[in-house]
């Protein structure tokens, strides 16, 4: 009891910290505006995709974006070319019908956690040990109470940013976007921004591992965009390992990516919600554990 | 003062071939201020950072309060630390850090509360306590540095450097809220300037090449119970006169300093007694400038030391 105390209070002095720091209140903003700016894009081309069509058929012009788009989602064809894009029927079934606003903040979010995982955490231990004010703290607390301090701080960091983005692309999908229901959408966003969160879970514990092996900020971070990058390509490799030596098996590595539990969190329901969640949470657990086991065998 | 606060034994620290601690053995009793005294690179903050559990020991052990090498979860509260050269976050406010440190060291809200806002008081940072540490000059954050070691009167407190980068005036500041947490606390404290460890230490340790030389009282160390020396105007004539006001003494001029060095034996009695038999035979003879007992510490440093 006293420990998760001691880790809850160094994550709201590493919440309160980071929140203070340029670096993450630039990056704040900077996530914000761009998930306001690709919500703003897409509805721009959605618009323009709907008044070529109405051209195309000779159909007088929409006043606002989105009333062919909702026609379009309910047609046999179109949705048929969507299952084909998204490759997956269970996730296909679960999204289909969803307001397009939604799934565009999905997308974003998904797509943007690593980032935002790295650019905000990645150099947050590294820092500390570099300029010795992770002393302050050892002598009270223990090295690993430290850890999960940051970490959960890390995520509250997060979850703040995906809470702003999902307000600011939710009013520019209110404000742009016809046949809006604004009180029906939000949550929705919300419900989106904590899947992201999740998926973002597994990401931060990889930054703030990464952090944890080396005293360069800097480092740190470049490190962390490298482990993402390889994260991305880790599927692929296991398909040219799986080719070059026959070994089937080997896919089954694919789970120690985070990506291999983002569709869990596409889909509805509370189990492949939590099971999708419990995987990413290990995960982030684990990458955190092997940075740690670093630092707890090493000089402060 | 009763037992011993921290004990360190044949503690070896490696850094590849070199050995930054060589057998380093120190008790440090319950209630003294512990001074410790030696060249750059003699070991005295690595030393102070393997008791804290920064550095991992490469042999040797540590007890620390009676209940082994300092573990975070039993030492909590009762042990702190001022480390050289690290800082603290830059982007934190004083007010707020002080109180966060003293909440994970154990501390109620309420008490944290207070301890934070006494320690800023007591190092002359109350109005700055909502700046940000970034803001602050490189003397008010050694001043924050230090307020955070004194949370909650830990009962262990190791102080590298305290007064590095203070002005004059706020280094006798911390000098006085040094001294009067003296006894109250087993404060142990690394500095070059001398004259800071006379003043503020009961007891003092010299340190070289990375083990312990010689450690002991103040009192023992500068020999105060058996030398007085006396500053002149101009060197005694009449020695015999002062062989017969005190028995059982010797007296060396020292040119350079213009001082007189009387050392004594049990027979002639304490300091006290010495001066009173001799002083007058003195301004006899002519003005004496000043009077103090035993070696400054700085001589006796230099006195022990081979270099």
């Amino acid at each position: 009891m006293k420990s998760l105390f001691r880790i809850g209070q160094v994550a709201l002095a590493e919440c309160a910290g980071a929140v203070r720091s340029r670096r993450a209140l630039v990056i704040l903003v900077l996530y914000l505006l761009s998930a306001v700016f690709c919500m703003m894009g897409t509805i721009t081309m959605l618009g323009k995709m709907e008044a070529e069509l109405a051209t195309m058929l000779q159909l007088p012009e929409s006043e606002r974006t989105g009333v062919v788009s909702a026609t379009l989602w309910k047609s046999k064809p179109f949705q048929r070319m969507i299952k084909a894009g998204v490759k997956n029927d269970l996730v296909y079934n679960d999204i289909a019908g969803r307001h397009p606003a939604e799934l565009v903040y999905a997308w974003f979010a998904f797509m943007c956690a690593p980032l935002l995982a790295v650019l905000v955490a990645g150099n947050r231990v590294a820092d500390d040990l570099r300029s010795g004010a992770v002393r302050y703290a050892l002598v009270r607390i223990t090295r690993l109470e430290w850890t999960l301090g940051k970490y959960a701080g890390q995520v509250l960091m997060v979850a703040l940013a995906l809470a702003a983005s999902a307000v600011g692309a939710w009013l520019v999908a209110v404000f742009r976007l016809s046949g809006v229901g604004a009180f029906e959408l939000l949550p929705a966003m919300f419900g989106w921004g904590f899947r992201a969160g999740l998926y973002a879970l597994a990401w931060l514990g990889l930054a703030l591992g990464v952090s944890h092996v080396t005293r360069s900020g800097s480092r740190a971070t470049a490190i962390g965009f490298v482990a993402v990058a390889l994260c991305a390509a880790w599927p692929g490799i296991l398909k040219l390992v799986d080719g070059w030596l026959g070994c089937p098996w080997i896919h089954h590595f694919d789970a120690i990516v985070p990506s291999s539990a983002e569709m869990s969190l596409w889909r509805r329901g509370f189990v492949p919600l939590f099971t999708g969640g419990a995987h990413l949470f290990v995960l982030g657990l684990a990458y955190l554990m092997l940075g740690h086991a670093v630092f707890a065998r090493r000089d402060a | 003062m009763i037992g011993v606060a921290l004990a360190t034994r044949d503690l070896v620290k490696r850094y590849g071939r070199r050995r930054a601690l060589d057998g380093f053995t120190l008790a440090v009793p319950r209630g003294a201020t512990m001074g410790l005294v030696g060249a750059n690179g003699a070991g005295k903050t690595t030393w102070m950072m393997s008791v804290a559990g920064f550095l991992r020991l490469s042999s040797g052990t540590v007890d620390l309060l009676g209940r082994g090498p300092f573990d975070a979860a039993v030492h909590s509260g009762r042990f702190t630390i001022l480390p050289q050269d690290s800082d603290l976050p830059l982007e934190a406010r004083p007010g707020d850090l002080l109180y966060r440190y003293a909440r994970m060291q154990g501390l109620s809200s309420e008490a944290a509360r207070r301890s934070a806002a006494e320690m800023l008081a007591a190092v002359n940072l109350a109005d700055r306590a909502r700046s940000s540490v970034r803001s602050l000059s490189h003397g008010m954050r050694m001043r924050v540095r230090l307020a955070q070691c004194f949370l909650g009167s830990p009962e262990v407190v190791l102080l590298d450097e305290p007064l590095n980068g203070l002005d004059p005036m706020e280094a006798d500041r911390i000098r006085r809220f040094l001294l009067g947490r003296r006894g109250r606390q087993t404060i142990v404290i690394s500095s070059h300037n001398l004259h800071d460890v006379e003043t503020l230490c009961t007891h003092v340790a010299f340190v070289e090449k990375g083990r312990v030389a010689r450690t002991s009282t103040l009192e023992a160390i500068t020999r105060a119970t058996n030398r007085v020396t006396y500053v002149l105007a101009a060197e005694p004539t009449d020695k015999a006169a002062l062989a017969a006001a005190v028995q059982d003494a010797t007296f060396t001029w020292m040119d350079a300093t213009q001082s007189l060095v009387c050392t004594f034996g049990e027979s002639a009695g304490n300091v006290a007694a010495v001066n009173r038999s001799l002083l007058p035979v003195l301004l006899a003879q002519t003005d004496v400038f000043s009077v103090s007992s035993g070696l400054s510490l700085e001589q006796a440093y230099l006195n022990h030391s081979p270099s």
